[in-house]
């Protein structure tokens, strides 16, 4: 069986393919990190009654996803696996806030059923855009970015690190849980003490990786510190694709 | 337990982003200051593995549904404040922004509600006192099970504290404790008994694995200040902020020093597009009839700046927007076909 964790990851192992050759990643990811900082920004400071402006927002996620080539089978099931949490926080609202809101015909809809669509459509717009952020732009040009900006190269160096053996263990993990599923039937075996054993020896196995990754970073030279040169400049181009882009998030904030 | 952006104002949001942001930072300057890179490639590693062993299911007694391990004490256990801290920030960020889990805005929130309390909070304050340096299993299991509980009681009610002060959803207080609470009790109690399980068996095959961690001094006084800065922050400013409409246009009046400079520019604008949209709009008319009730009415008006019109507007506008994305992707795929 798969865990919401394994799908997540498996949809953003294959999904990279399809938008990565299409755009230059680093220069997506100088422009896309403030852009997508202030989309998401705009979207949640929507008040909690005014549909347009969401619906407008959702354009820009639309749009890309468009014009991306991505599945939206893929978008849709990755937006149910994150959302049941919202989709509850939302269906309570109609429950709670009964006071009419507008008539339509012979509809009334209560101000509690126009607050929870907005959260449904807001959560399905950033959600959006940040998938299509990790479509667009590779991981490496995200961290280069972060180091541009002055994020400590502690934190960067953990975040590429995480990043590139979170692969490696992932597979292992699904070794042993496979190995685990072969050697029982149903649900034997699957026990918290069992499981913890099986955890634990993941450990044991990771510890052993970090020395030897250890041992090698420091035959190619590593003193704790990554490649100083590892950063992205911006140029006067990535400005003004900021600046423009934002302007077009004020001006929809404004009119609707 | 994640948070998400649409149940987050931004003004509580971007709190905990400067308070999660300073944490970062003051860790990092912690770990740098220990000069140790050889424990560089095991934060990145136990990170990764904190991933991998996500994934690794086990039935829940007595439910006959299955949960993961979430692992915020277990890294402490291993790490020591800081690094755990760090580790735990990383695979937060990497959790948002590549499986899109847990929003952006709320990724300071995250950060604080799952990673400061087991890190800052409950491994220094109760783990550490309570199991010591022995390996007795008794006081093992007690530590475990003990601060897990504490640690995801924390982290709930900042959730609870966080949605509450953003004020988007309805739930009222008590009966979203009612809600969280019991759930993250019993979650509390599972991820205790799995964290005391990894580690009564690392005890007992790599007892040194578990020693580099207890060394770290924690500075005591920095952490409850950043306890309380966070909390003060996060309610204070948004009870503050929640008198104003809108967090947004509160923050560009403050940048801007007037409020009237939104308004007038919103004016405008409205005005400018109200006069194209008379032009244009293909349902002029078209209004919706408001509830007889006048005090209602007149309140709702002022809330109401949506019509059905503008949303029909805004539909017809995605549809267009959709549509030239069909086109560019069509351009593109046969400039590079001919390529």
């Amino acid at each position: 069986m798969h865990s919401k964790r394994l799908q997540l990851f498996n949809y953003n192992r294959s999904g990279v393919d399809s938008a990565s050759s299409f755009v230059n990643s680093e220069r997506c990811a100088a422009i896309g990190v403030p852009s997508l900082l202030a989309f998401v920004l705009f979207v949640v400071s929507v008040p909690k009654f005014d549909i347009t402006a969401v619906v407008a927002y959702s354009a820009f996620p639309l749009f890309a996803a468009i014009l991306l080539n991505i599945s939206y089978v893929t978008l849709f099931k990755r937006l149910l696996i994150l959302s049941p949490f919202i989709l509850i926080m939302a269906a309570a609202n109609p429950l709670l806030d009964r006071q009419p809101f507008i008539t339509v015909g012979a509809v009334t809809f209560s101000a509690g059923i126009i607050s929870g669509i907005v959260i449904v459509v807001k959560s399905v717009v950033a959600i959006g855009a940040v998938i299509i952020f990790s479509y667009c732009v590779h991981f490496t040009s995200f961290c280069k970015v972060l180091r541009t900006i002055r994020v400590p190269e502690v934190f960067v160096t953990q975040l590429l690190l995480l990043y590139r053996y979170s692969f490696l263990l992932v597979d292992e993990a699904q070794a042993m849980q496979r190995a685990r599923s072969m050697r029982s039937f149903r649900k034997n075996g699957t026990g918290i003490v069992t499981t913890a054993k099986l955890i634990g020896s993941l450990l044991l196995r990771t510890a052993s990786h970090a020395d030897h990754i250890y041992r090698a970073m420091v035959a190619r030279g590593f003193s704790g510190e990554f490649d100083r040169r590892n950063k992205i400049s911006f140029k006067l181009t990535d400005w003004c694709a900021i600046v423009s882009i934002v302007s077009v998030f004020v001006l929809i904030r404004i009119i609707f | 337990m994640h948070m998400a952006d649409a149940l987050l104002s931004p003004v509580v949001g971007g709190a905990f982003w400067v308070v999660s942001g300073a944490l970062i930072g003051y860790s990092a300057k912690k770990i740098a200051q220990e000069n140790d890179s050889s424990r560089t490639p095991l934060m990145g590693v136990l990170g990764a593995f904190i991933f991998a062993a996500q994934m690794i299911n086990f039935a829940i007694p007595g439910t006959g549904s299955s949960g993961h391990i979430g692992g915020g004490l277990l890294l402490s256990i291993l790490l020591g404040p800081y690094r755990a801290f760090i580790t735990l920030a990383s695979v937060l960020v990497i959790q948002c922004l590549f499986f899109a889990d847990g929003g952006i805005m709320a990724l300071g929130c995250n950060i604080f509600n799952l990673a400061f309390f087991p890190a800052f909070i409950v491994y220094p304050f109760l783990y550490k006192r309570i199991a010591g340096q022995a390996v007795s299993s008794v006081r093992l299991g007690v530590a475990s099970i003990l601060s897990a509980e504490i640690g995801l009681l924390f982290g709930a009610s900042m959730v609870i504290a966080e949605t509450v002060f953003s004020g988007i959803t309805e739930l009222p207080f008590k009966t979203f404790v009612l809600f969280m609470l019991p759930i993250h009790a019993a979650i509390g109690i599972v991820e205790g008994l799995i964290t005391y399980g990894v580690v009564s068996f690392v005890a007992s095959t790599e007892p040194l694995m578990l020693q580099g961690a207890s060394k770290v001094k924690l500075n005591k006084v920095v952490v409850i200040t950043f306890a309380v800065a966070a909390i003060i922050t996060g309610g204070f400013i948004s009870h503050f902020a929640s008198s104003h409409p809108d967090g947004l246009e509160w923050s560009m009046a403050n940048v801007t020093g007037t409020e009237e400079f939104v308004s007038s520019v919103s004016g405008k604008v409205h005005a400018l597009s109200s006069a194209i949209q008379e032009k244009i709009a293909f349902l002029p008319d078209y209004s919706f009839k408001s509830p007889n009730n006048a005090a209602v009415e007149s309140e709702q008006t002022a809330l109401a700046g949506t019509t059905i019109s503008g949303i029909v507007g805004c539909l017809i506008a995605l549809l267009l927007v959709s549509g030239i994305g069909f086109v560019v992707r069509g351009k593109v795929r046969r400039v590079r076909e001919g390529a």
